[in-house]
C-alpha cells in the first residue's frame, strides 16, 4: 500500500504534516474496519440461505435406521426431497415420497441417565441418587413411518429438543409427506 | 512339631473323604432337577420349520391406545431380534412384496393386548412403582392363514431405563419363543 509513502509539500508546516498523517492513518483504519465489517455482514446474510435445508444437530436416533446403531446421536437435516440423518460415519436418507405417516409427541428424559449415570446415582450416599433422579428435561419425539423399494414397512424414532419435531413435521407435510389423523393417547405427567 | 503317625493320617484322611462325599451329596440335592423334583417336562410339541419369516404389523384393539413410538420401537426391535436368532434365511418386513415368492414362509403377528405406560422418574425415585409393561399375543401363521402356534408375551422395564426399553425386553422374549418354536 502507498498510504504511508505519500508525497508531502515541503512548504507545509510540521503541524499540518502531522494532521495529514493522522488523517491518512485514520482513513487506513477505516478501510480495514469497513472491509472486516463487510465480510462479517456478508456471512450473516449468507446464513439464512444455508439454513434453507433445516439442520438439527444432537438428535438421537432411538431405533429404526439401517446401518445406524440404536441410540446414535447425529444431525437430522431436512433436504428438498426428504430427511437425512448423519452420524460421523454413516448417513441415511428417507425420501418424502416413501413416508407413510409422521407422529410427534412430548416426553421427558432424566438429566442424569445411561449406564454411567445410573452407577453415579447409585454411588451417592444416603439415597442422594433418588434426588438426582427428580431432575428431568422435556424432549420431543418424532416418529417417521416409511416403506422401502419392496414395500417393506420401516419405522424410526428420533428424540429432539422441544418444538423442533413439530417444525420438521410441518416442513415434511409441506413437501408432500403423507400424514393421517391420529388419536393420541391421553397425556401423561412423566411418560418415559 | 510332632510327626503324624500312619494311623492318625488315615483317620484324618477318612474324615476328609467323608466330608467331601457329604458335600457332593448335598450339592446334588440342591439341584432339584437332578435328584429332587423333576425338571421341566420335555417339550411334546414338534418344532416348526421355515426358511423365511415375515413380521406382520397388527393394529391394537380400538380401546387400547399405544403411543406410536412404542409400536414402532416394538416392531423394529422384533425385526432385529428375529435376525439375531439366525433361524431363518430371510426376515421380511410387513408389506414386503418379495416375500410372496417364498414357499414355506411363516408369518409372525404381534398383536398388542395390554399396555401400561410407567414413568422413568417414578421408577428411579421409588424403585417399586412406575414400571412400564406391554403384553402382546404372538401368533405364527402359515401362508394360508392357519395359526400354527401362539403365545402371550410380556415386556417390562421395572427399575432403570427409559420406557422404550420395555419394547426391547419384549422383543428378546419374542426371540426366545422363536428359538423354542423353530
Amino acid at each position: 500500500m502507498t498510504v504511508g509513502s505519500a508525497q508531502f509539500n515541503p512548504e507545509m508546516s510540521s503541524k499540518q504534516r502531522k494532521i495529514v498523517r493522522r488523517s491518512l492513518q485514520l482513513a487506513a483504519i477505516g478501510v480495514v474496519f469497513v472491509a472486516t465489517a463487510g465480510s462479517a455482514f456478508s456471512q450473516q446474510l449468507g446464513t439464512p440461505q444455508a439454513s434453507q435445508t433445516t439442520s438439527i444437530p444432537h438428535v438421537k436416533c432411538v431405533i429404526g435406521l439401517e446401518n445406524i446403531k440404536a441410540n446414535s446421536k447425529g444431525t437430522l437435516s431436512l433436504l428438498p426431497n426428504g430427511l437425512e440423518f448423519a452420524t460421523g460415519k454413516n448417513k441415511v436418507d428417507i425420501s418424502t415420497a416413501s413416508i407413510q405417516d409422521i407422529f410427534t409427541g412430548q416426553e421427558s428424559r432424566q438429566d442424569v441417565s445411561g449406564p454411567a449415570g445410573t452407577v453415579a446415582k447409585a454411588g451417592i450416599p444416603y439415597g442422594g441418587g433418588r434426588i438426582v433422579s427428580l431432575f428431568s428435561h422435556n424432549v420431543e419425539v418424532l416418529t417417521v413411518e416409511y416403506v422401502d423399494s419392496n414395500g417393506g414397512f420401516h419405522g424410526t424414532v428420533f428424540v429432539l429438543s422441544p418444538g423442533k419435531a413439530t417444525v420438521l413435521k410441518n416442513q415434511l407435510v409441506a413437501q408432500g409427506a403423507k400424514v393421517t389423523n391420529h388419536v393420541q393417547p391421553p397425556p401423561q405427567g412423566e411418560k418415559p | 512339631m510332632k510327626p503324624i503317625t500312619r494311623t492318625a493320617f488315615f483317620s484324618n484322611f477318612s474324615v476328609a473323604l467323608n466330608g467331601i462325599v457329604l458335600l457332593m451329596f448335598a450339592s446334588l440335592l440342591a439341584q432339584p432337577s437332578l435328584l429332587g423334583k423333576p425338571g421341566p417336562a420335555p417339550q411334546q410339541t414338534q418344532k416348526l420349520t421355515a426358511s423365511a419369516i415375515q413380521l406382520e404389523r397388527s393394529d391394537p384393539p380400538e380401546d387400547l391406545l399405544i403411543p406410536e413410538d412404542t409400536r414402532v420401537a416394538t416392531y423394529e426391535n422384533v425385526i432385529l431380534q428375529l435376525t439375531k436368532t439366525q433361524k431363518f434365511q430371510h426376515v421380511y418386513r410387513s408389506g414386503d412384496r418379495t416375500a410372496a415368492s417364498v414357499p414355506d414362509l411363516v408369518i409372525l403377528r404381534v398383536i398388542p393386548q395390554a399396555f401400561k405406560a410407567g414413568s422413568q422418574k417414578q421408577r428411579e425415585v421409588t424403585t417399586v412403582s412406575g414400571a412400564t409393561s406391554m403384553k402382546v399375543k404372538i401368533q405364527f401363521v402359515s401362508r394360508d392363514g392357519k395359526v400354527l402356534r401362539e403365545k402371550i408375551v410380556e415386556g417390562k422395564v421395572r427399575f432403570y431405563g427409559e420406557n422404550l426399553r420395555a419394547t426391547y425386553d419384549l422383543a428378546k422374549k419374542v426371540a426366545a419363543v422363536v428359538n423354542e418354536t423353530f
